[in-house]
C-alpha cells in the first residue's frame, strides 16, 4: 500500500485526524492483526516510546480503544475485548541496555527474550524466565506474568522487574522503580502492570535483576506410579538440601506422572547433588540436557488454556481433578512446577464448547474445594466459542473492588484492552 | 541522636495544609480536636478500654520511631488486637475523615510511622501471634505484629528460616516489613519481603477486609500483594501474612578478607560478581567504620585494615566449597592481606559482629551522626566512594562507610558533635549532597529505610511529576479520601513547598481535586 | 577478669555488664541522650512481652524519663510505668548503644521515692515488705509460723478462698511464693578451712534470703568452695546487702546497708567476695555508684568501689579458679534457668552452664525465651503479683518444654516463683541452686538427693 493510499483511508474514516497527529505511521487493521477475532480499525507502528506516548494521547482524545502488541504471540489471552479500535505494534521498541557489571538490563518493550538471552549470554549472564512460549517479546512476557519452571527458584517474571516505564492511558509516560537491584523509593508499580495484559497502561520499556549462568546444570528425571507418589518425590526433594532450581511435573495426556528436577551450580558440586537426588528418585535418570518440552505449555493450538494454582502439597489432588475433568477428552494433560504449586492444563480443542465451560467451572470448583479455598483455575487463552458459550476464565478474583478502582484512576475512560481482564476491565 | 524538628499541628492554620489531606484540610484546629476526642469512645468498644491509649505522657511515647529527628505527639493510639477491630478502626477513620498512621515495632528509619496530632495511631503490637507453621507447603501464616526473627525461630525445628533479614530483625515487625519492603544483608540473593509473601489479608483505607492470594502462589487479578508490599502505610494495613519458608541451607561458610584500602576491596566484589558466583551476602566496611566497631565491641578485625570485606557463601556444601575457594583466590588476588573462614555459627557471629554493632558503635566515636541510606550501581561504588571521601574533606565532616557492597547500597554514616554550633547543619547537608551523588550515578534515594517523611520531599530528585502523578492516582485508589498516613512517600506543597515542573494536561482526578499534581 | 576481656570473647551478656559501671560520673540527662530509640529493647522486656504497650517498654520508659526531666515532674501514669519495670535488665544486654538503663532506673526510683506521693495503701504494703525483708532475723522468726502454716493443711482451703486475694493481691502472692520450710540447718561456722592445700581465702556473703529461707545453699556453697582448696571466712553480724532497696529506688536504705556490708568485708581481710545470689552481686558489684547516689563522701565511695572489685559470682569465681575436686556422675537432665542479676546484670551466663556440663552424666537443658525474666525480680512479685504470676506462668511453660526433672538457677527468687507456679498447676519440679548440683556431685550423692 502506497503512502497516499494510506492517507486516503485514514481520511475516510472518523479517527482520523487524531491518530495522524500523532506522526506515527498509522496503518489499516487487516486479518492477521485479529485480536480474539476482532479486526483493529488501525495498527500504528511507533518507532520509539515518545510514539507510542503520541498515539495513546491522541487514540486518548477521540476515545478509541488501544491495545498494545509485541510479538502477538498471546495477543487473544484473557476474556475478548469489548472494543479494538488501535493495536499498538511495539517490535520497534527493542533497544538493550546491558550493565553487566551491575547484573541489569532494561530492553525495550517489543525486544524478542531470544535476541536479550543473545546479548545477555555474550557476558555469561541471563534473565532467568523461561521462554515459555517461543518468540515472546519482553513487553509479552512481562504483560502476561508468564513463567516457567525456574519461578521456583528464582521467582516468577514480576520477581525479576527492577523498573518500568508505561505510557498511561491519557498518553503520559511514568516510571517507577528504578536501575538498581535495591530500591525501595515510591511504589512498584512494575508488580502491577507484571501480568495486567495491558489494562493499565502500555509497557515501553523494562529493567531487570539477572543472574549468571550457571557453569553446570543437570536434571534428574523419574517415573512415578500415581499423583500421590509424585508428590512424596517432589516432598522428598524439597526437604533435602540439594537447592534445585526447578521441580517439574509433567503427565501427557493419557500418560504417567514424570518428576523432573533441575539442578545448576558450580561444576564441583553438581554431580553430587544430582547422585543426591537421585537417590531420593528410585528408577530415576541423570542428564546433562534438558527434558523434552522443558517448561512449554501442554496442549495445542485451539485448545483451552488452563493455569492452576495449588498450596504444593494439594498437588494430587489436582491432578486427579485434571485426571477426571473432561470425561469425553479423557485425562488433561498437565505440565508444571510442583514445587511453587503452579500447573498449565490443557482442555482439547475438539472439546465441545458448552462441554468445555461446564468442564472448566467443575474443575475450578473441584481445585478450590480441594485446596481449602488457596488454589485458582483462569483460563489464559480459549478459542471464541468456548467464550461465547458462556466461560468465565476468571472465577472469584479477590480484591475485585480494588482492582477496579485501579483500573478507573489510571484509565477513567476504560480504553486500554478494554474487557479482557477479571471483572470485565 | 540529632536535633528534632517536633511539630505540632495544633499551631498550623488549616489552609496551610495539603490537599493530599482532605480529611485536615476541610476542617479548623477545634473541629479536629473534637473529632478525635468524639471518637475515643467508638474506639474503645472496638479495641477495649486498654486498647486505647488517651493519657497525654503515654501518647508522646510513640511520637518517634526509629528515626528520632521526627517527632509528633498521636491524638490518640490504638492497640488492636485482630484484624477485624484494624478494620473497623480504619472504617470508623474513614467515616469521620480522621487521618491514620499505622505502626509496628517502631523501629522504621524513615518516620513511616510519625504520628499525627490530629489522627489515630494504629499499633499492631498486641498481634503477635505465628498462627501456622506449614512446613509441607513451606509457608507460615503470621499476624503484623510478629517480629521477623520470631518466623525464623518457630520454623527452625521444621529446618526452615524466614529470608528477609533487616539488621533489626529480633524486633522489626513482620508487618512494618511489609509496608517498607524490607531487605536485608542476605537480599543479594534472597530478595526482599516482596519476593516471600504468598498471601495478605488487609484492612483497606475504607475499612474492608480483603484476602489477597494465600498459600497457593500466582493469585488471579492485579499483582496486588506486590503493590502493596513497600506502600508504607498509605494503602492500608496488613493484618495477617502468609510467607514463604526457605529451607535452612546446608552450609554456610563466611569469609572476611581484609585490605589496606577500599579500592582493593572493592576489586574483589567486582572479580567475585564477573565470576559468575552469587554469594548470599557481600558487605564492606570502610577504616573509621572498623574503628568504631572495634571500639563498642572488640571486633579483633586484621589490624591494619583500611577495608573489611565480609563474604557470605550458603547452599549445598559442595557448591559453598568451590564458591569459597573461588571467592577467597579472588580476594588474595586483589591484594588481600589477610582472610579468614568460618563456618561455624559461632565462629561466623564473630566475624559480623563488627558489622552488626557498626551504626550503634559509632555512637562510640561520635556524639551524633546520621545514617544515610543511598544506592548507586555497584560498578560506580569506588567513584563515588571517592566523592564521598572529598565532600568529607572539603567539609571537615567525618563521614563512615558501611555498605552492602554486592548490590550498591551504602550507608554513610556522617559524623558530628550536636553540641557543636551549626555542625548539625552541616551534616546533613553533607547527607544530602551524598544523596545526590546517588542520584546522579542512576541510583536510589532509599534501599531499604523507605521514603517516609525523611525523604519524600527528595522524591522529586528522582521521579519526574508525571512519575509522580501516576503513583499519587494508583494510592488514590485504595484511600480516595487520604486517610491512610497522609504525607508520608510523596512530596506534598505543605512538607516540600511548591514542586517545579510544569504541565499541560492534567488528569481528569487531578482536575477534580482528587488527586496530586507534582 | 576484666568486663573488656569479656566482651572480648563473645558473650552477648558481658557488654550489657559493662554499663552499670564507669557511666557514675556521667549526668542522668546525659545518659538519658545515649538512648538513639531503636527498639532492640522490645522483644527482651517482660513487660512488652506481656502487654506490647510502648509506655512498658525500655525505651517508652527512657522517654518517659526524658518527659520527667524535661517536665520536672512525674505524672501517675509515669511512675506506674516506672513500678511496672522488673529491673531484669535484659535491655542492657539486648542494647547496642551502650544505654545503662540499669542506672537510668534506679536513679529515677530513687527520685519517685522522693519526690512522688503514693496512695496510702501502697505505701503500707512497701513499708511492710521493707521492713521484713531485709532483715535476717526478722524473716528467721517467720520460718516457725510458715512451716506450721504449712504442714496445718490450711493452705489449700484458704487459697482456693481467694480470701487473701481480696484482702490485698500482694498478701496473697506472699502467701504463695512462700517457700517450703525444711528442717532446721545448721548455722555456718566463721571459718571453713580449705580441703587440701589451700589455694585462696575467699569471703562469702550469706544473704537475707539466702539465709534464711535457703541456708542448705550457703551449706553448699560454702562446703564447694572448701572442696576446691578456698579457705571460706563467713564474717558473723553481715546482714542484707542492699540490693532489694536499690531495686526498688529506697536509696538512702540501699546506702546504710551497703555501707555496713562494705565494713563487714573489709575487716574479713580476703582476696574475693563470693556471692551465690544474683540479685546480691549485681548490687554489690556497682556499690560505688549506690553511695554516690545516696550523697556520700568520696572516701566511702573509694572504699565501696574497692570492694566492688572483689565481688564475684559463685560460678564465675569456680569457672576461673579451675576445678580440683573431683565430679562424681549425677545423672539428671537440668533445665539451667538465667537469673536475670546473673545474665543480664553480671553478663555470667556461659560459666554455671560449663560448670554443670563438667558433672558427668549430667544433661544441661537450655530453656527457650532464656533472656526473659520469670517474675520473680526481687520483690516484684510482692509489689505486681498479676504480672508477676503471668510472667512466672510463660516461663513454667518453658520449663516444662524441656521435660527435665531439675531445675537450676543462680538465684534464690527465681527457683521459689517458678517451683511455686508450677506447683499450682501440679507440675513438681525439684529445684537447686548450681551450687548444690556441685556440692552433689563432688560429694558422690545420689541423684535422688536433689530431685
Amino acid at each position: 500500500m502506497s503512502g497516499e493510499d494510506q492517507q486516503a483511508r485514514v481520511e475516510a474514516d472518523g479517527a482520523v485526524g487524531a491518530l495522524a497527529a500523532s506522526g506515527v505511521p498509522v496503518r489499516p487493521g487487516a486479518d492477521r492483526d485479529a485480536v480474539g477475532g476482532v479486526v483493529p480499525r488501525w495498527v500504528a507502528e511507533p518507532a520509539d516510546a515518545d510514539g507510542c506516548a503520541a498515539v495513546a494521547a491522541a487514540a486518548a482524545r477521540d476515545g478509541l480503544a488501544l491495545v498494545p502488541r509485541g510479538a502477538g504471540t498471546k495477543i487473544g489471552w484473557g476474556a475478548p475485548l469489548r472494543r479494538c479500535d488501535v493495536v499498538l505494534d511495539v517490535s520497534a521498541l527493542n533497544r538493550v541496555d546491558h550493565a553487566a557489571g551491575d547484573l541489569v538490563v532494561e530492553a525495550g518493550a517489543g525486544t524478542p527474550v531470544e535476541d536479550l538471552a543473545d546479548v545477555l549470554g555474550a557476558s555469561g549472564q541471563r534473565l532467568p524466565v523461561d521462554p515459555v512460549v517461543p518468540g515472546s517479546t519482553v513487553g509479552g512476557v512481562v504483560a502476561t506474568g508468564l513463567s516457567g519452571p525456574g519461578r521456583m527458584l528464582y521467582g516468577p517474571v514480576r520477581d525479576l522487574i527492577l523498573g518500568m516505564t508505561v505510557v498511561r492511558a491519557d498518553g503520559v509516560a511514568a516510571s517507577s522503580g528504578g536501575r538498581v537491584v535495591k530500591n525501595v523509593a515510591g511504589y512498584d508499580l512494575g508488580k502491577l502492570h507484571a501480568g495486567a495484559l495491558g489494562t493499565l497502561g502500555i509497557i515501553t520499556s523494562v529493567t531487570f535483576r539477572l543472574r549468571p549462568v550457571p557453569p553446570a546444570a543437570h536434571t534428574v528425571s523419574a517415573r512415578a506410579d500415581d499423583p500421590a507418589r509424585a508428590r512424596e518425590l517432589v516432598a522428598s526433594v524439597q526437604r533435602s538440601h540439594t537447592a534445585p532450581t526447578a521441580i517439574e511435573v509433567d503427565r501427557p495426556a493419557a500418560g504417567a506422572v514424570t518428576v523432573h528436577v533441575l539442578l545448576e551450580g558450580p561444576k564441583d558440586g553438581i554431580r553430587a547433588r544430582a547422585d543426591e537426588v537421585s537417590s531420593l528418585l528410585p528408577g530415576s535418570s541423570v542428564s546433562e540436557d534438558l527434558p523434552e518440552g522443558w517448561g512449554e505449555l501442554p496442549g495445542g493450538p485451539g485448545d483451552t488454556l488452563l493455569k492452576l494454582t495449588s498450596p504444593p502439597a494439594r498437588l494430587p489432588a489436582v491432578l486427579d481433578a485434571l485426571a477426571e475433568a473432561a470425561p469425553d477428552a479423557g485425562p488433561l494433560p498437565v505440565r508444571g512446577s510442583a514445587g511453587s504449586g503452579v500447573l498449565f492444563s490443557a482442555l482439547p480443542s475438539a472439546t465441545d464448547p458448552v462441554n468445555a465451560v461446564r468442564a472448566v467451572a467443575s474443575l475450578r470448583a473441584r481445585v478450590e474445594e480441594a485446596t481449602g479455598g488457596h488454589g485458582s483455575l483462569t483460563v489464559l487463552d480459549a478459542p471464541r466459542p468456548v467464550h461465547d458459550a458462556g466461560l468465565d476464565p476468571w472465577g472469584t478474583v479477590p480484591g475485585l473492588p480494588l482492582m477496579r478502582s485501579i483500573k478507573k484512576n489510571l484509565d477513567p475512560d476504560g480504553v486500554l484492552s478494554p474487557g479482557r481482564f477479571a471483572g470485565g476491565i | 541522636m540529632r536535633e528534632r524538628a517536633i511539630r505540632d499541628r495544633s499551631d498550623e492554620s488549616p489552609h496551610d495544609r495539603s490537599t493530599t489531606d482532605p480529611a485536615g484540610a476541610a476542617h479548623g484546629r477545634a473541629d479536629r480536636a473534637d473529632r478525635l476526642s468524639a471518637l475515643v469512645p467508638r474506639l474503645k468498644r472496638i479495641c477495649g478500654g486498654d486498647g486505647v491509649i488517651t493519657d497525654a505522657s503515654r501518647r508522646r511515647t510513640y511520637e518517634s520511631d526509629g528515626l528520632t529527628y521526627h517527632a509528633e505527639v498521636p491524638g490518640v493510639v490504638v492497640l488492636p488486637t485482630t484484624a477485624e477491630q484494624v478494620a473497623e478502626v480504619l472504617g470508623l477513620c474513614a467515616a469521620e475523615g480522621v487521618p491514620f498512621v499505622p505502626r509496628g515495632a517502631g523501629t522504621g528509619l524513615s518516620a513511616g510511622a510519625l504520628p499525627r496530632t490530629d489522627g489515630v495511631l494504629v499499633t499492631t503490637s498486641r498481634m503477635r501471634r505465628v498462627i501456622e507453621v506449614d512446613p509441607d507447603n513451606e509457608c507460615a501464616v503470621v499476624q503484623p505484629g510478629v517480629a521477623n526473627l520470631d518466623i525464623t525461630r518457630a520454623a527452625a525445628p521444621y529446618g526452615y528460616y524466614y529470608a528477609p533479614d533487616p539488621s533489626s530483625q529480633q524486633v522489626c515487625s513482620v508487618g512494618g516489613n511489609i509496608a517498607e519492603n524490607s531487605g536485608g544483608a542476605h537480599c543479594l540473593k534472597y530478595g526482599f519481603t516482596v519476593n516471600h509473601v504468598l498471601g495478605l489479608q488487609i484492612a483497606t483505607p475504607q475499612g474492608g477486609l480483603v484476602r489477597l492470594g494465600g498459600k497457593a502462589p500466582e493469585a488471579p487479578g492485579y499483582d496486588l500483594i506486590g503493590a502493596f508490599i513497600g506502600s508504607e502505610g498509605t494503602l492500608g494495613i496488613a493484618t495477617e501474612a502468609t510467607v514463604r519458608l526457605v529451607r535452612t541451607p546446608q552450609k554456610v561458610t563466611t569469609l572476611l578478607a581484609a585490605f589496606t584500602g577500599m579500592d582493593a576491596g572493592g576489586e574483589a566484589v567486582s572479580s567475585v560478581v564477573a565470576e559468575g558466583v552469587l554469594p548470599a551476602a557481600v558487605e564492606m566496611m570502610d577504616a573509621l567504620s572498623i574503628e568504631a566497631a572495634e571500639a563498642a565491641v572488640a571486633c579483633d578485625y586484621p589490624e591494619g585494615a583500611g577495608a573489611v570485606l565480609i563474604v557470605e557463601l550458603d547452599g549445598p556444601a559442595a557448591d559453598v566449597d568451590a564458591d569459597a575457594a573461588m571467592v577467597r583466590r579472588l580476594c588474595e588476588r586483589a591484594g588481600a592481606f589477610e582472610i579468614r573462614e568460618a563456618s561455624g555459627a559461632a565462629e561466623r557471629a564473630r566475624i559480623w559482629k563488627g558489622r552488626k554493632s557498626a551504626f550503634a558503635a559509632v555512637g562510640r566515636i561520635s556524639p551524633a551522626y546520621i545514617v544515610q541510606d543511598g544506592v548507586v550501581p555497584r560498578t560506580a561504588l569506588g567513584e563515588v566512594l571517592g566523592d564521598i571521601a572529598r565532600l568529607s574533606a572539603e567539609s571537615g565532616i567525618r563521614v563512615a562507610n558501611v555498605f552492602h557492597a554486592g548490590d550498591g547500597n551504602l550507608h554513610p554514616l556522617v559524623l558530628f558533635d550536636d553540641a557543636e554550633p551549626g555542625a548539625g547543619e552541616r551534616a546533613a547537608e553533607v547527607s544530602g549532597a551524598i544523596l545526590d551523588l546517588c542520584i546522579r550515578h542512576g541510583g536510589s534515594i532509599t534501599g531499604e529505610h523507605g521514603v517516609g517523611v525523611d525523604k519524600a520531599c527528595s522524591m522529586p530528585r528522582m521521579f519526574t511529576p508525571q512519575d509522580l502523578e501516576t503513583m499519587d492516582l494508583f494510592r488514590r485508589a485504595f484511600d480516595p479520601a487520604g486517610v491512610a498516613n497522609p504525607e508520608k512517600l510523596l512530596p506534598t506543597p505543605r512538607l516540600c513547598g511548591e514542586v517545579p515542573g510544569v504541565r499541560k494536561d492534567v488528569h481528569p482526578l487531578v482536575a477534580e481535586g482528587r488527586a496530586e499534581q507534582f | 577478669m576484666t568486663e573488656s576481656a569479656k566482651s572480648a570473647d563473645g558473650t552477648e551478656g558481658a557488654e550489657g555488664a559493662e554499663n552499670g559501671a564507669g557511666t557514675a560520673e556521667r549526668p542522668f540527662p546525659d545518659l538519658l541522650s545515649d538512648c538513639v530509640h531503636c527498639g532492640f529493647c522490645l522483644p527482651t522486656c517482660p513487660t512488652y512481652v506481656l502487654w506490647g504497650e510502648e509506655m512498658d517498654s525500655p525505651r517508652g520508659r527512657i522517654h518517659l524519663m526524658g518527659q520527667a526531666e524535661d517536665e520536672g515532674v512525674f505524672t501517675d501514669a509515669s511512675v506506674g510505668h516506672f513500678d511496672n519495670c522488673l529491673g531484669c535488665l535484659a535491655c542492657v544486654t539486648a542494647c547496642p548503644s551502650g544505654v545503662a538503663y540499669d542506672a537510668l532506673i534506679e536513679t529515677t526510683r530513687a527520685r519517685v521515692e522522693e519526690e512522688h506521693e503514693r496512695p496510702r495503701a501502697e505505701r503500707l504494703i512497701r513499708s511492710a515488705i521493707f521492713s521484713l525483708f531485709p532483715y535476717r532475723r526478722r524473716l528467721g522468726l517467720m520460718r516457725g509460723p510458715l512451716r506450721a502454716y504449712q504442714a496445718s493443711g490450711l493452705a489449700k482451703p484458704l487459697r482456693s478462698s481467694g480470701v487473701l486475694e481480696r484482702v490485698s493481691p500482694s498478701v496473697a502472692a506472699m502467701e504463695r511464693m512462700a517457700p517450703p520450710i525444711k528442717g532446721k540447718v545448721p548455722a555456718l561456722p566463721e571459718r571453713v578451712p580449705a580441703a587440701g592445700r589451700r589455694r585462696a581465702v575467699v569471703g562469702m556473703l550469706t544473704g537475707c534470703v539466702q539465709g534464711a529461707f535457703f541456708p542448705q545453699v550457703n551449706t553448699a556453697t560454702a562446703r564447694v568452695l572448701a572442696s576446691e582448696g578456698c579457705e571460706v571466712v563467713i564474717p558473723k553480724g553481715q546482714g542484707c546487702c542492699g540490693a532489694l532497696s536499690s531495686h526498688s529506688g529506697r536509696a538512702e536504705e540501699a546506702a546504710r546497708f551497703a555501707e555496713e556490708t562494705v565494713r563487714t568485708f573489709e575487716k574479713a581481710g580476703v582476696e574475693s567476695v563470693v556471692v551465690n545470689s544474683a540479685g546480691c552481686g549485681g548490687t554489690m558489684k556497682h556499690y560505688g555508684r549506690v553511695l554516690r547516689e545516696a550523697g556520700r563522701p568520696d572516701d566511702l565511695v573509694r572504699r565501696a568501689e574497692a570492694l566492688s572489685a572483689k565481688v564475684v559470682d559463685f560460678s564465675e569465681y569456680l569457672a576461673e579458679l579451675g576445678p580440683r575436686a573431683e565430679r562424681h556422675p549425677l545423672p539428671v537432665k537440668a533445665a539451667y534457668h538465667d537469673a536475670c542479676h546473673l545474665s543480664h546484670g553480671q553478663g555470667v551466663t556461659a560459666e554455671p552452664r560449663d560448670l554443670l556440663r563438667s558433672i558427668p552424666d549430667l544433661e544441661v537443658a537450655d530453656l527457650p525465651n532464656p533472656e526473659i525474666c520469670c517474675g520473680s525480680a526481687g520483690v516484684y512479685n510482692l509489689l505486681n503479683p498479676e504480672p508477676a504470676a503471668e510472667l512466672g506462668t510463660r516461663k513454667a511453660d518453658d520449663v516444662a518444654s524441656t521435660k527435665a526433672s531439675l531445675l537450676v538457677a543462680g538465684n534464690p527468687g527465681c527457683s521459689l516463683q517458678i517451683a511455686a507456679t508450677m506447683r499450682e498447676r501440679g507440675e513438681e519440679i525439684a529445684v537447686a541452686h548450681t551450687a548444690q548440683v556441685l556440692d552433689a556431685s563432688i560429694r558422690g550423692l545420689p541423684p535422688s538427693a536433689l530431685v
